[in-house]
């Protein structure tokens, strides 16, 4: 292991904002430290899951710039809908509405419209840091004290014509600055069958390095004739 | 309808104002304030005045008429004041709502717009129609029976055929025996009829003046600092929401007006809905000093402003309506924390009031349709129940990517030709390569479907048919694609 804080289902939530337990170990401290900058290189699957560890504990989401989040997927992995404002177009004053979102909210995901000048993006650390919140950013800040990115991944339960997808085994890696320098990867179910997120066996690891050439929709053979009459 | 006025076999005698340049049914804001001014000024000669419509308005004429010296003096001296406004009013007088609407539209249009300011006089050339008492149904029989159209009835269809049966005039129609008519056009047919021998279907609905609820705080000295104006705000606000209460009412907006010790004045509306605090109005008013102070904005007028300071403050509900189990509700429940509707509403200030956004699960069949943004601070019901079973929608996990416009693709198969689905949900081969529009080409390694949806095949306009497939990708993504028209769309990405 990796990270010095071991993690198990019945130690305390560490400080900051919660994650869901599958994220734990990508993280230092196993949670989001409050006034922190994490950034997820690419919008996705990931992104959501983070939000939805804290909101299912009672925080209040942001989500800025992304028009095209899948907020049902996001539910489905956990996020409280209740509690999520969405901005989908922050235009040029994005800035100032992170910033004012983030006097609300304690997770904002923002993806900057625009390539963030080093001024800007101090200004929003300093505003980060006078509170508690935490910023998610999809896309590249270089200020960042953690950085993720879907190394890898693989859907089954698709065939050749039959089939539906079912889940996702996905290469997850962090790296970043202090206490997050040293690179951890995981592998996880993102999402897993039942739509959360989970550590992924390797037994269950559904391609065999390097990608291999046949995919392996093990679980889906029984959905074939159904659909099948139904195309007609 | 019985009559109405002192005695009981004496018809209504109505007074209809119309203003034509403000009637139509894309009223902007602009003319929507026209009009209000012009009811106003309407109000000064009968307090108890019915808008018929955008532009139109109505009122009981017998009693202003006595008091003013006879009904064409009334009308006149009411075309005077709102031509004094610059508006164009025309005026008729008959027994009923729907003679005295037809007599307004058939007075002449006033030649020039009478001079700003100039004294009441009746002449010729006013665009005032008085049809004497008694004459109505002489007035309303010699009127085409195209003159039902627009009296929210059965719509043009009755006009229509009453022409083709050879019932030119509304007078060729109230010959009719009403039996016969009831018979024959029902429910509609009758009322139309009842217009046409000059029974008006309704008594007017007056609008009560409307109590003044604005409360104003005035600064004597002028106020140079924002913090003593912004705490007379809280105070104010906790006044206007009493008065509100009262009357069981609450308001959509709220407008702010603030007046310089120099004249000027800043004045804004903001979205209230019955949500506001004191202290969040108290919040509103802080914003928008804020704009006008030195500072906030690089022109000389500064140094005025910190001199003057603010003179008065009045805060008045704009909309008030009347206040609904729905909003106590909302009051109720602290669903939102003071700290979060703040926030929200800062970013409403600052993009408007639709850029900020809760998201509602709903129903639907397509993912799009899923998720209903709803404005912040608006309670709105999605139009597609989410507790309904939606048959044919695409089941399993969700993707994390749902485009708001659906983006075109390419799907060929291993020979580089299109992929097409038959009427018949065919598939002509399997995909083998997606092009996303704006993309490289992807190699497809696994893929499911047609799953055809045909949806709303009883309405022409928003009847849909489309074949959906599941496509993953070598890159280790996977797509939501539809075939609609012939076309490849894909709707969303899971990843």
């Amino acid at each position: 292991m990796s990270l010095g804080v071991p993690v198990s289902p019945g130690v305390p939530v560490p400080p900051g904002l919660p994650v869901l337990p599958a994220l734990r170990e990508l993280l230092p401290r196993g949670g989001l430290a409050r006034g922190s900058v994490l950034a997820v290189a690419e919008f996705g699957l990931l992104c959501l899951a983070l939000l939805a560890g804290a909101s299912a504990d009672g925080a209040w989401c942001g989500i800025a710039g992304i028009p095209e989040a899948g907020v049902l997927a996001a539910a489905g992995l956990g996020l409280d809908t209740g509690r999520t404002l969405l901005v989908p177009e922050p235009g040029p004053a994005w800035p100032q509405v992170a910033a004012s979102l983030l006097d609300g909210c304690e997770l904002v995901l923002l993806r900057p419209p625009t390539r963030a000048p080093a001024q800007v993006r101090q200004r929003l650390e300093a505003t980060l840091r006078r509170g508690r919140g935490v910023l998610l950013v999809a896309g590249d800040w270089p200020g960042a004290q953690v950085r993720l990115r879907v190394v890898t991944q693989r859907w089954t339960g698709l065939g050749d014509g039959h089939g539906r997808l079912r889940a996702c085994c996905a290469e997850v890696a962090a790296d970043g600055r202090r206490e997050a320098a040293m690179t951890r990867t995981r592998w996880l179910w993102l999402p897993a069958e039942d739509g959360g997120v989970a550590v992924a066996d390797p037994a269950d690891i559904p391609f065999d390095l390097p990608a291999g050439s046949q995919p392996a929709p093990l679980r889906a053979r029984a959905a074939v004739p159904a659909l099948r009459a139904a195309g007609g | 309808m019985s009559a109405r006025g002192f005695g009981a076999d004496q018809p209504a005698r109505i007074m209809v104002v119309s203003c034509p340049e403000l009637r139509g049914a894309e009223r902007g804001r602009e003319t929507a304030r026209r009009h209000e001014r012009v009811i106003a000024v309407v109000t000064g000669f009968c307090p108890n005045v019915e808008v018929v419509e955008p532009g139109v308005c109505a009122f009981g004429a017998r009693g202003p008429a006595r008091y003013f010296g006879g009904e064409a003096a009334l009308a006149a001296r009411i075309v005077a004041a709102v031509a004094g406004l610059g508006e164009q009013a025309r005026v008729g007088v008959a027994d009923g709502l729907f003679a005295a609407l037809l007599a307004a539209g058939s007075a002449p249009a006033a030649g020039s717009a009478p001079a700003v300011g100039s004294a009441p006089a009746v002449s010729g050339r006013e665009p005032v129609r008085v049809i004497p008492p008694g004459g109505t149904a002489g007035f309303l029989a010699a009127q085409p029976v195209s003159a039902l159209a627009g009296q929210d009835l059965a719509g043009p269809d009755l006009t229509v055929l009453l022409t083709r049966l050879g019932l030119g005039t509304l007078g060729d129609f109230a010959a009719l025996p009403s039996t016969d008519v009831a018979s024959r056009f029902g429910d509609a047919g009758e009322r139309a009829h009842r217009l046409a021998r000059g029974l008006d279907s309704r008594p007017l609905a007056t609008r009560p003046t409307p109590a003044d609820l604005s409360v104003v705080r005035e600064f004597d000295p002028p106020e140079p600092r924002a913090e003593p104006v912004v705490f007379a705000a809280k105070a104010l606000a906790g006044r206007l929401h009493a008065g509100l209460a009262a009357r069981g009412l609450t308001c959509v907006r709220v407008q702010v007006l603030a007046t310089w010790a120099d004249g000027r004045e800043s004045s804004r509306l903001w979205r209230h809905d019955g949500l506001l605090s004191a202290a969040a109005v108290a919040d509103r008013v802080r914003w928008q000093l804020d704009g006008w102070r030195p500072g906030a904005t690089n022109d000389a007028d500064d140094d005025q402003h910190a001199e003057g300071g603010v003179a008065a403050l009045r805060l008045a509900p704009d909309q008030v309506a009347r206040a609904t189990g729905e909003q106590l509700a909302l009051w109720g429940e602290t669903v939102v924390s003071d700290r979060v509707a703040r926030a929200a509403m800062r970013v409403q200030a600052m993009l408007g009031h639709e850029a900020v956004l809760r998201p509602v699960p709903s129903g639907g069949r397509s993912v799009h349709d899923q998720m209903t943004p709803v404005p912040f601070g608006e309670k709105r019901e999605p139009r597609l129940a989410a507790d309904r079973p939606w048959p044919g929608r695409v089941m399993g996990a969700a993707p994390g990517v749902v485009y708001q416009a659906a983006r075109e693709a390419d799907v060929t198969d291993d020979a580089g030709q299109a992929v097409t689905v038959s009427g018949r949900c065919a598939v002509s081969a399997a995909p083998a390569r997606l092009a996303v529009r704006g993309e490289p080409p992807r190699r497809v390694t696994g893929w499911a479907g047609p799953w055809p949806l045909s949806e709303r095949w009883w309405d022409p306009a928003a009847a849909r048919r489309r074949a959906r497939f599941q496509l993953a990708t070598d890159d280790g993504r996977a797509w939501l694609a539809v075939v609609q028209d012939g076309r490849w769309l894909v709707e969303a990405g899971y990843w």
